[in-house]
């Protein structure tokens, strides 16, 4: 056991450091003069050799990763000038936007993927499970980016749903700030209006977002349910006199849903990824612009913070699940008993 | 017999498996009676259609599978046709069942405890927490579990495979159900396990006078255990007789097979096992005659063994009483058989 946590400590520590290696040199690879960018095109060539130096430029490679690592490990994640702020604060002001869109997204795709899951395998519809598969066929095929700018310009085209203008209509006051999750904290205060804005211009983003995670755990669900439902234990459950729907609530669906926690980490790889093309496109003002906007004007501290930030909490993730997994389902607890 | 007497009456009971290219007659017209505290054997191949009867009996045929006929009448309530919640209140409470096997019929997540509470709870919703556990404790030790209260908390795979059988017979006995099905209840099982879990079922229904249906492959279990037997081929009751008058006559081929592919120790120097050539018919599409003949050493090819399907022939006044058997040649084969005792 304790080779195993040492064995994963160090699988961990070894992804992060690759990730974070990779970030660094891809990025020093392209060809750009962060320097040049700063001081501006019509700057003396000096002006742009004492920025360089000032940013480091002038080191080596490696002695230029082994300052930046030291100095992120100490929280100073280096200046964003296309932000005008520290990398950090940039980051803290964009993250409860994409937490909140991300929660909803992935609440919405777990909640959706459950009920059509059960509607297809509960009893034998095969017209229901035919749909459903083609269904997530196509959404595992769908990019997101293409899907919001379609729900744009079909639903919020029409005025049923908001442009893309970010979290709030533009006459709208944020809710006071406890959680920074809009929705949350305008819960807290009591603003039914804000709420209700908050979710209209949640539900694009999160459909689109979440598509792709929904696609992929309907499958899984789907696959689970129906192994599930055909095993002995469920007949047993029936011939103790509990309905259907009984048995398969208490028996089929905990344990099918189970191993959908081992798939937390790939849905949280989606969503972490979606959110930077998704946020751009309905200009939702979480890290994903942020990133986006961090390549395109080649802000070179913030596209590197979000790689390592996205990796090591990708690798959290993965072990949260762990143990997580072990946790509730008993057979992986230890304790061996009789067997045989 | 008049169905007043019988705790379960079944009779003409039909079940089809919708399958590509066809329809699968699992259960063909089957009529079965059990009196109250009466040890029935079924026995059979595999593909026999056994386990599909008693699903058949308990409503708990899936689809693509469907009972499309005949009647299940418990303690005189009609089963067939009735809904889920109405089974539901029958089913644990005046009918159990134990299946094969006790290693998939235990949900793996959920304690022991757990599994039989709900069987308690379900058909006495009133009972409270501690009353529900005395009893689950009383269950656990009327099937020989040592120290229950420790083991009521423990899952499934804490659990040997011979207590987890043991659990699902207490599980399925929760309620003293007038009727007990076991469906292999000991194949699953190594030898010795296998004749302690048979022990102590036969104590259990004999307590309490539980009828039992005990589904086999195992000839010497039914010898053991049953009073009356009936061989199942194809979906149908073949040869139904008490289980010495079945032992003494064997009139039907088949069941005389089934008998021959036996290991006994007094006859291991007569050669190597007799085993039954060929393999069970395709129940989509069976022979128009017997359908046994195209495997019966007695039939031979006869002509009306392969056109016309036999009726079933009541027997009396055979060794140990009386048979019903469905072959043509019952009665020469009776008589053979009565030869063969007189010149013992």
């Amino acid at each position: 056991m304790t080779a195993r946590i040492f064995g994963r400590v160090a699988g961990s520590i070894g992804a992060l450091f690759g990730a974070s290696v990779l970030a660094f040199v891809f990025l020093r690879l392209a060809p750009s003069d962060p320097a040049r960018l700063i001081v501006g095109e019509f700057a003396p060539e000096e002006a742009v050799e004492a920025q360089r130096r000032a940013l480091g430029l002038h080191e080596n490679i490696v002695v230029q990763y082994y300052r930046y690592m030291r100095d992120f490990l100490t929280g100073d994640w280096g200046f964003s000038y296309s932000t005008g702020t520290p990398v950090s604060s940039a980051i803290e002001a964009r993250l409860p936007a994409t937490i909140e869109l991300s929660l909803y997204a992935f609440v919405l795709a777990f909640a959706a993927a459950l009920i059509l899951a059960l509607l297809a395998t509960y009893r034998r519809r095969p017209v229901v499970d035919g749909a459903l598969r083609t269904v997530s066929f196509i959404g595992l095929g769908t990019p997101p980016f293409w899907l919001g700018l379609l729900l744009l310009v079909t639903l919020s085209g029409t005025g049923l749903f908001p442009g893309p203008e970010g979290r709030l209509q533009p006459d709208v006051a944020a809710p006071p700030n406890v959680t920074s999750l809009y929705t949350v904290d305008a819960v807290l205060a009591g603003q039914w209006h804000t709420l209700g804005d908050a979710l209209w211009h949640m539900t694009l983003p999160a459909i689109t977002l979440g598509l792709v995670p929904f696609a992929f755990l309907v499958r899984l669900l789907r696959a689970n349910l129906l192994e599930v439902a055909r095993e002995p234990f469920i007949t047993f459950a029936r011939s103790k006199g509990l309905s259907r729907w009984t048995a398969f609530r208490r028996h089929a669906l905990p344990n099918a849903i189970l191993p959908t926690v081992t798939a937390g980490g790939l849905v949280f790889a989606h969503l972490l990824a979606g959110s930077v093309l998704v946020e751009r496109v309905f200009a939702w003002p979480g890290v994903g612009s942020l990133v986006v906007g961090g390549i395109l004007q080649q802000d070179f501290a913030v596209v590197q913070a979000f790689i390592l930030l996205g990796a090591a909490s990708y690798v959290a993730m993965n072990a949260v699940v762990d143990v997580l997994y072990s946790a509730i389902d008993p057979r992986t607890r230890g304790g061996q008993g009789l067997q045989g | 017999m008049s169905a007043g007497e019988q705790v379960l009456s079944v009779s003409g009971l039909r079940t089809v498996f919708a399958a590509r290219g066809g329809a699968v007659t699992a259960v063909r017209d089957v009529d079965l009676d059990v009196s109250p505290g009466e040890k029935v054997g079924i026995v059979g191949e595999s593909g026999s259609g056994k386990s599909a009867l008693a699903l058949s009996i308990l409503g708990l045929i899936e689809p693509p599978g469907r009972v499309v006929g005949g009647s299940v009448r418990l303690n005189g309530q009609e089963l067939v046709g009735l809904g889920d919640r109405e089974l539901g209140n029958v089913r644990g409470r005046d009918i159990g069942i134990v299946f094969q096997d006790p290693l998939t019929s235990l949900n793996p997540v959920k304690k022991i405890g757990t599994q039989l509470y709900e069987a308690i709870r379900r058909h006495h919703p009133r009972l409270r927490k501690h009353e529900v556990r005395r009893r689950a404790l009383e269950l656990l030790h009327d099937v020989e579990i040592s120290s229950p209260e420790r083991r009521l908390d423990d899952f499934p795979h804490h659990y040997s495979g011979g207590m987890r059988q043991r659990v699902l017979i207490a599980i399925a006995l929760a309620n003293r159900p007038a009727v007990l099905i076991a469906d292999e209840p000991t194949t699953a099982l190594d030898t010795t396990t296998q004749a302690h879990v048979l022990w102590l079922l036969d104590r259990l229904v004999t307590e309490h006078g539980t009828a039992v249906i005990l589904i086999t492959h195992n000839l010497g279990v039914v010898a053991e255990f049953c009073d009356s037997v009936h061989v199942m081929y194809a979906g149908r009751f073949v040869e139904s007789a008490s289980t010495p008058a079945l032992f003494a006559n064997q009139i039907h081929p088949y069941t005389e097979a089934l008998l021959g592919s036996i290991l006994r120790p007094d006859r291991l120097e007569e050669g190597p096992l007799a085993a039954i050539p060929g393999a069970p018919p395709d129940l989509a599409d069976l022979p128009p005659g017997c359908p046994f003949e195209p495997r019966c050493a007695f039939g031979n090819g006869r002509e009306i063994c392969q056109t016309v399907r036999p009726e079933p022939v009541t027997l009396t006044g055979i060794l140990h009483g009386s048979s019903e058997v469905e072959c043509h040649f019952a009665e020469e084969r009776a008589a053979r058989g009565e030869l063969a005792a007189e010149r013992t």
